[in-house]
């Protein structure tokens, strides 16, 4: 790694962040609520894309400017490491190409709402082409458990490998639960295939 | 010091008085590549916020980042304190990082490397969570 750009001091902890997605409406921020040290913080970005297909008028350029906001928060590990969880936004055409958010991300974890499983799919398909750890959390809203284990990940289509997990979003030690099998994940993965570590 | 967004309601916060690009003073990107959601940045404890030497254009903004900034901030933390974009907020930090009024530390870089994280910071982050 090449700091030499940045003095920085060793008063500031390492930072490393998990993102946490899926679709429109399943509990992202309350996942990042429940397990964060601070209520969620929001933030907001301006991403430039080139539009697709419509309102294509002639001579006028081909870009434009969305506001995308996500909701984030934060655990102090310890002195020398902090957590980010990024809740990602809603529209996923949007924050798929937000390189900010997604680089450097330790894994991922795609929460679904049984009832509506598809709202989840675009996140799911993201992760496995760019490579991303990630593990499944089914949000059981209202401890509604309607759909066994595996029936969600055949209509996931979910490769055998990731791990699913059952939760409340609402829940502290649940969210935190799903976290840990995303750490249970990236560790297994270390393992098996003995990579370069970055640190 | 009371920001000037202070006391505005949120339905507002969409349409900010003054354009943030103003703030910038028209520019809309970063120079620096070093500079992410979760680099953490800290204002140099012996610059003091109100004399702001060094920085020839010195806004209210980046007196405010310096102030928040006296403990180590995520750039995300920073934007979401200010109520400003984070690209906005990106620049106004590069400004004081050149004036030698902050340092940044740049978060390991898992994905761009294509590697994992270590055993280490992995086995930190599980013995954290375990703790909440």
């Amino acid at each position: 790694m090449d700091y030499a750009t940045s003095d920085h001091g060793d008063a500031a902890p390492l930072a490393v962040k998990i993102l946490i997605a899926g679709g429109f409406g399943v509990g992202k921020t309350t996942l990042v609520g429940a397990v964060s040290e601070v209520a969620p913080l929001r933030t907001e970005e301006y991403l430039t894309h080139a539009s697709v297909g419509v309102d294509d008028l002639e001579g006028v350029s081909g870009k434009s400017t969305t506001t995308v906001a996500l909701d984030f928060g934060r655990i102090t590990i310890n002195s020398e490491l902090v957590l980010y969880l990024f809740g990602t936004p809603g529209q996923e055409r949007f924050w798929f190409m937000w390189n900010d958010l997604v680089n450097g991300a330790m894994g991922a974890v795609v929460l679904v709402d049984t009832r509506r499983l598809d709202v989840s799919f675009a996140s799911i398909d993201f992760f496995e082409s760019r490579g991303i750890p990630f593990v499944v959390g089914v949000n059981c809203f209202h401890g509604v458990r309607d759909r066994t284990q595996e029936e969600i990940r055949k209509a996931l289509d979910l490769d055998p490998q990731v791990p699913l997990v059952l939760c409340d979003a609402r829940d502290r030690t649940a969210g935190r639960d799903v976290l840990l099998a995303l750490i249970d994940r990236l560790m297994a993965a270390h393992s098996q295939t003995a990579p370069h570590p970055v640190a | 010091m009371k920001h000037w967004t202070e006391g505005f309601d949120d339905d507002d916060a969409d349409e900010p008085l003054v354009r943030p690009y103003t703030i910038t003073g028209g520019r809309t990107s970063s120079e620096r590549d070093d500079l992410t959601l979760i680099t953490l940045v800290t204002a140099i404890s012996a610059v003091s916020p109100e004399t702001g030497h060094g920085l020839r254009r010195m806004q209210p903004e980046h007196r405010t980042i310096l102030t928040l900034c006296r403990r180590p901030l995520a750039v995300a933390e920073v934007a979401s304190a200010l109520n400003l974009p984070v690209s906005v907020t990106k620049i106004l930090i590069g400004d004081l990082i050149e004036a030698d009024q902050m340092r940044a530390r740049p978060p390991l870089a898992f994905a761009q490397a294509g590697g994992f994280p270590s055993v280490t910071i992995l086995e930190a982050v599980r013995d954290g969570l375990r703790n909440l």
